[in-house]
């Protein structure tokens, strides 16, 4: 049954539904699976098989019957809490069905355990967990990205063909670069997100998809939704390019990869690059880390914070104290950054149908120090990493990370971004993108999958 | 304004007016994430946003509704 767990999502979906393949069997082998690599990974940590087991067997007939599934320990469970990759939240939180829990439950997928993540979800790296960090499967001394570090190295590294994720300043988009996975930041408001610690509080944060490629995003994500995303034909695409930090301060092979990516995917839809601008993209970025800082600290009293779990990480301890400290007029010219980069888009996007930048400017960086080389010097990963990613999470729009390359044997990733409500434009784009390659990238297999082949270097 | 230099009083004020104790290490913290946030956060505070309104309760779920 290992053959089955090798298979797409949307194979293991279709093989299941049509008898070839017996999801008890595939439960169970996904199970040893994970008893096998996860080891190495730490992506999963904690498995439930009992609880795996009964939703099997309650599962009702859906486009995910009988598939196996990991959730970031971002959403709650009923049988489990979500711990946030904390020793410590800064909110009360208690077991519950989430949004993305009765999304996977009612489309009858088995939730066979939960991602590790990036403590607080304060890191674009993954290499603070109070699990230990979990692992890239491309190289186990490198990060995994964050901050849905455990769904990104699931996946990558072929325990589950799907994972659930959330994104709030770029937290899907960051690992599936960095894993060489498709991940899909869905327009504000689209995806299922009841059930979160800050559902009612957060104005960036998204659920969203960790797959391969972009047909199994599509099946996930629809799921998500609620509503079926449809596949279109992104014929005479118009996209936009940008002459900024985010598409210039890159690492030479990630520029290049990347707009050979851009070209290929002007050439198979038949369509054009435009050069936009976007003033307002470097005070985003700040405005969206101010933000989502704010809004994180709705649940935060000084006596919490006085007595702060000593196994939270200093890192973490103290940037929740210093969020209290960032001055509140900041917040207030970050609202009005928002409202000058929304309008600003929604100018731009009559001019093209998506915006395209690297993911992030380097490829995945040590574990043990995430800095990066740019052509404008080193920085840590997390500066680096918010420049291109903040964007979309600041104004609610969509943006989809895709494998385009491999440098150092690690993947690269391009970003597209799309107005409001064009998810599925960008869906269509990534497939267009594989098509113009011939899925050589999605295709590709990190050495922790094992029999796979591995990048060339 | 000399931000890293405004940080030494800065940090240690702003804790003690809040009442929030932090231990030497969290303190290191502090005061790298400030010396990174804070240049930006005064070149924001120059920014001239008096003829932008803010977009109150935006829905950023679509695009706004001027442009």
């Amino acid at each position: 049954m290992s053959e089955a767990l090798d298979l797409s999502l949307r194979e293991q979906a279709a093989a299941v539904a049509g008898g070839e393949a017996d999801a008890t069997e595939l439960l169970e082998a996904c199970l040893e699976r994970i008893g096998e690599r996860n080891p190495a990974l730490n992506s999963v940590v904690e498995t439930f098989p009992e609880r795996s087991r009964e939703m099997l067997a309650t599962a009702p007939p859906g486009p995910l019957h009988g598939v196996p599934i990991v959730i970031k320990d971002e959403w709650p469970l009923p049988w489990r809490a979500q711990r946030f990759g904390a020793a410590e939240m800064p909110a009360p939180t208690a077991p519950g069905e989430s949004g993305p829990y009765r999304a996977l439950r009612d489309a009858g997928a088995v939730i066979v355990g939960v991602g590790n993540m990036h403590e607080l979800g304060a890191g674009s790296t993954g290499n603070i967990s109070v699990y230990g960090p979990a692992r890239n499967p491309w190289n186990l001394e490198r990060c995994p990205g964050g901050s849905s570090s455990g769904p990104a190295a699931a996946v990558a590294g072929g325990l589950v063909a799907g994972a659930v994720g959330a994104d709030g300043v770029g937290s899907i988009r960051y690992p599936a670069a960095y894993c060489g996975l498709t991940g899909l930041k869905p327009t504000f408001g689209r995806a299922a997100m009841a059930g979160h610690h800050m559902a009612e509080i957060s104005t960036t944060i998204v659920s969203g998809a960790l797959c391969a490629d972009a047909a199994d995003c599509r099946l996930l994500d629809s799921v998500l939704y609620g509503e079926e995303l449809r596949a279109g034909t992104p014929d005479g695409i118009r996209i936009g390019v940008i002459r900024a930090e985010v598409s210039e301060d890159v690492a030479p092979a990630l520029r290049e990869a990347c707009e050979e990516a851009i070209e290929d995917l002007r050439r198979e839809t038949g369509g054009e690059l435009r050069e936009i601008e976007l003033p307002e993209l470097a005070a985003a970025t700040l405005a969206t880390v101010l933000i989502a800082n704010s809004e994180s600290l709705a649940d935060v009293t000084v006596e919490r914070l006085n007595e702060l779990d000593p196994e939270l990480s200093p890192i973490g301890r103290g940037l929740l104290k210093y969020r209290v400290l960032l001055p509140a007029i900041a917040t207030i010219k970050a609202g009005q950054v928002r409202t000058m980069a929304r309008r600003t888009l929604a100018r731009v996007f009559e001019e093209v149908d998506v915006i395209a930048w690297p993911t992030v400017p380097a490829v995945a960086p040590p574990l043990a120090a995430p800095l990066v080389e740019l052509p404008s010097g080193t920085v840590t990963a997390d500066e680096a990493n918010v420049r291109g990613g903040a964007l979309a999470n600041l104004t609610g729009i969509p943006a989809i990370s895709v494998p385009v390359g491999s440098s150092e044997g690690l993947p690269i990733g391009l970003q597209l971004q799309a107005a409001w409500g064009r998810d599925e434009l960008l869906l269509d784009a990534a497939e267009a993108l594989e098509r113009a390659n011939g899925r050589r990238w999605v295709e590709a297999q990190p050495p922790a999958a094992r029999g796979a082949e591995t990048l060339e270097a | 304004m000399e931000a890293s230099n405004a940080s030494d009083e800065f940090i240690p004020a702003g804790l003690a007016a809040y009442g929030i104790e932090a231990d030497e290490i969290e303190r290191a913290v502090i005061g790298a994430a400030h010396q990174t946030f804070w240049p930006p956060i005064l070149e924001l505070l120059q920014l001239d946003t008096s003829q932008v309104p803010v977009e109150r309760n935006p829905d950023l779920s679509q695009a706004p509704p001027e442009r």
